[in-house]
């Protein structure tokens, strides 16, 4: 299956009469894109804002962010949330480099769970999405939209900007085309068959809390009993999967862009043979998670053949037990693991790092602690929130794009 | 920069009052430089100056411990000290004690204080959490390239300066985990990692491995229908209102509710504040987490002889070891004391 993701490199965002991309200029109308944003039922209203890499401004409330990213050759965009159903992950998608889509959370009464997005000062340091030219959809609820009714729309809206964005480098060449070109996983030829077939387990939800109905994730369903599924990773990268309602530490953005995807086709025919990816949910009773892990790594040993399998987790203490349950259960069916998992420490003490203890689980890579403080000043301007004490007390958990548990970031705990 | 003022703290044996004759010395301050201390004195060069030497012997401070401590802090701190270097007091197990007791309590003080041991001596273990102990080796056939490497740190403490990794700044690991920005993402490091192990070669994982203690099962109840059985719950069953201030996550509280004169858990006056799985359903009837129902009915039945009349909880998410051990401790202490034979313990 074959992927082209073909790149247009923006320098420059401001608001113009239409929305168009020149020379790397992208113009956006604000006005009329908020408008057919606004059309939605469930928002009472709409604002867009920009923001840009090195100003002193703070994005507040930030729920999740998009890549720009429009299917070029009559295909669904992010099928079963936002296009109709179909397959995604093969043709032509269009991606805007340097421009992303902030989500604000205007709703919940305490913004503390919601996460900010410096763009200059010490937090841009650890967020990719301090360097990029960011449009913020903060939409107010309708009176009648409940909460689960808000975030879909909401998340929508996103998505729709996304799509818009993207759309307007269709008037224009590529400027890099990055091709995604993954055989079924039995074709291996002759002469690389030698490689280590290395799997990829990805956790895409939590049942910690259970999805409403509303909150569509692989292609819209919301995942409430899935068991183990195989994808290719091209899906993954074409908009399959879309975060859930909630999920610090984690956006939309980064599975877009996903960095173990990434790496592994990086390496895919030279290092190693990248042989597919299995989803899984962390789930929320005994019976269910015993059945997930058993048939994951049958999936990843039996099915996919693997010799090795990376792990990413997503949410809190019982996904990350999941996640070691599946890699244990791969372990002793002779596949090679490595985890990616937090600190999840409470109070800084090596002890309290991890949270299970399977002696062949011994290759983990960490993505920092969370709960660890960071100091920030405050800045010029703020988006998405008017809220002033959002200027006093951070962890790098609340910093959108410090922390991806998906691996897309460089925050790492060391033990000293 | 003005050179820094230092003081030393070497035991009867390295302060030359003389062998294991002399341990019983009490603690003395001498001016500048004594014995090892010289060797601390030269490594420090231009950078600072030793002003005091203390010494003591090491069954003074072995037997009096903390009043011996105490005595040495003060003694110290008259000095007016940018920094305290103990030691090293390389295999010798009384004296690295003693270094570490005296570096924990003036970095309590708010001294930068720094010492020198062998992995082996015991002194590592109890203290490398709170102080920075610099490796040396297992005598004083080193003593200028080990004194060196304890002024080098040392220097850094009294400066304020980042300290760097463990292995870089060749102090024993303190078991605190700081946030760093690594050269790749996790995502490169995990797939590096993982063609590591696939060839045969040994992985640094970035998360030590856990080494917890297996705790045995107890001995089965002989004779339940004449034992006293309580309900425990890390759950995160709460009375209304939460009035014990039990945290939804991290917990460092347990509460006690008394269920004397209740069948069951009346939903009306209990609540759940747990905040690591979905609650809707224990809310809805307490007894899917803390079957106070079930009991009393075999209590009635004489299946078990009785129900204790308290049900201790708290919320186990993300709570530390230091306070789960510990709350564990209490909670069988108040059990024990009621003379409850068996628990049945309701996890999440």
């Amino acid at each position: 299956m074959r992927l082209a993701l073909e790149w247009s490199d923006v320098t420059s965002v401001a608001s113009g009469p239409a929305t168009r991309l020149s020379a790397s200029a992208l113009e956006i109308d604000l006005d009329g894109l908020r408008r057919q944003l606004e059309r939605d039922p469930r928002l009472a209203s709409v604002r867009l804002d920009l923001a840009h890499p090195g100003e002193s401004c703070r994005i507040g409330r930030v729920f999740d962010v998009y890549a720009a990213r429009a299917r070029d050759d009559g295909a669904e965009d992010f099928p079963g949330v936002l296009g109709a159903l179909c397959r995604v992950g093969s043709g032509r998608t269009r991606a805007l480099g340097n421009v992303a889509v902030v989500v604000t959370d205007q709703q919940i009464d305490n913004p503390s769970t919601l996460a900010v997005i410096d763009m200059c000062g010490p937090a841009a340091e650890l967020s990719v999405f301090a360097r990029t030219h960011n449009l913020v959809v903060s939409a107010r609820p309708a009176a009648s939209a409940g909460r689960s009714e808000y975030l879909a729309a909401i998340r929508q809206a996103g998505l729709r900007a996304a799509v818009h964005l993207a759309r307007a480098a269709r008037a224009v060449e590529p400027d890099t085309i990055e091709v995604f070109d993954l055989p079924a996983p039995t074709r291996v030829p002759g002469d690389l068959a030698h490689l280590p077939r290395v799997a990829y387990v990805f956790q895409i939800h939590s049942h910690q809390r259970p999805t409403g109905v509303d909150e569509g994730i692989l292609y819209g369903d919301p995942v409430r009993r899935m068991v183990p599924t195989l994808i290719h990773p091209n899906e993954l990268l074409d908009g399959a999967v879309v975060r859930g309602f909630m999920g610090r530490a984690v956006t939309t953005w980064a599975i877009q862009n996903h960095p173990v995807i990434r790496e592994l086709y990086a390496l895919h025919g030279r290092a190693l043979w990248f042989t597919g990816v299995v989803l899984t949910v962390a789930q929320a009773t005994e019976p269910e998670r015993v059945r997930s892990a058993a048939m994951a790594a049958g999936l990843v040993a039996d099915v996919l053949g693997a010799d090795g399998a990376i792990f990413t987790k997503i949410g809190g203490g019982a996904p990350h037990v999941d996640m070691a349950q599946t890699a244990a259960l791969c372990e002793a069916r002779g596949v090679k693991t490595t985890l990616i998992v937090e600190d999840m420490s409470t109070d800084g003490s090596e002890e309290g790092m991890l949270l299970f203890n399977f002696p062949g689980l011994d290759a983990l890579v960490n993505v920092g602690s969370a709960q660890e403080k960071v100091a920030l000043p405050a800045m010029a301007r703020t988006i998405g929130t008017d809220d002033p004490a959002a200027a006093t007390a951070f962890t790098y958990g609340s910093i959108c794009g410090a922390i991806e548990q998906v691996g897309a970031t460089r925050v790492m705990a060391l033990v000293q | 920069m003005p050179p820094l003022r230092v003081v030393c703290y070497v035991n009867q044996f390295f302060g030359q009052i003389g062998g294991e004759d002399k341990a019983g010395t009490g603690p003395q301050s001498l001016e500048g430089p004594v014995g090892a201390a010289r060797a601390i004195h030269q490594a420090l060069g231009d950078a600072g100056l030793v002003v005091a030497t203390l010494a003591c012997g090491d069954n003074y401070v072995a037997e009096r411990s903390e009043a011996a401590i105490g005595e040495l802090v003060d003694l110290a701190a008259g000095h007016a000290p940018d920094l305290l270097i103990a030691g090293p007091a390389f295999l010798a197990g009384r004296y690295g004690v003693a270094c570490g007791a005296l570096c924990a309590a003036a970095a309590r003080l708010g001294v930068p204080a720094v010492t020198g041991m062998h992995r082996e001596n015991p002194g590592v273990e109890l203290y490398r959490r709170r102080v920075y102990i610099v490796e040396t080796g297992a005598d004083a056939a080193r003593m200028l390239d080990d004194a060196r490497r304890l002024v080098a740190l040392g220097l850094k403490l009294a400066r304020r300066e980042a300290i760097a990794a463990p292995g870089v700044d060749g102090y024993f690991p303190r078991g605190l985990t700081r946030n760093t920005l690594a050269p790749a993402t996790a995502a490169r490091r995990a797939t590096a990692m993982l063609l590591d192990k696939l060839a045969g070669h040994a992985v640094s994982s970035e998360v030590p491995l856990p080494d917890f203690p297996t705790i045995a099962a107890p001995a089965p109840v002989r004779d339940l229908g004449h034992a006293t059985i309580a309900l425990v719950t890390d759950g995160g069953l709460v009375l209304k209102g939460n009035p014990d201030e039990i945290e939804p996550l991290a917990a460092t509280r347990f509460g006690a509710y008394s269920i004397e004169g209740q069948r069951g858990l009346d939903p009306g006056r209990y609540d759940n504040v747990h905040r690591g799985y979905d609650t809707t359903f224990v809310k809805q009837d307490p007894h899917r987490l803390v079957p106070v129902d079930v009991a009393r009915d075999m209590e009635g039945q004489g299946r078990i002889g009785k129900l204790h009349e308290t049900v201790y909880s708290t919320t186990g998410v993300a709570t530390t070891l230091a306070h789960s051990e510990r709350m564990g401790r209490e909670i069988a202490a108040k059990l024990r004391a009621a003379r409850v034979d068996a628990v049945i313990l309701t996890s999440t």
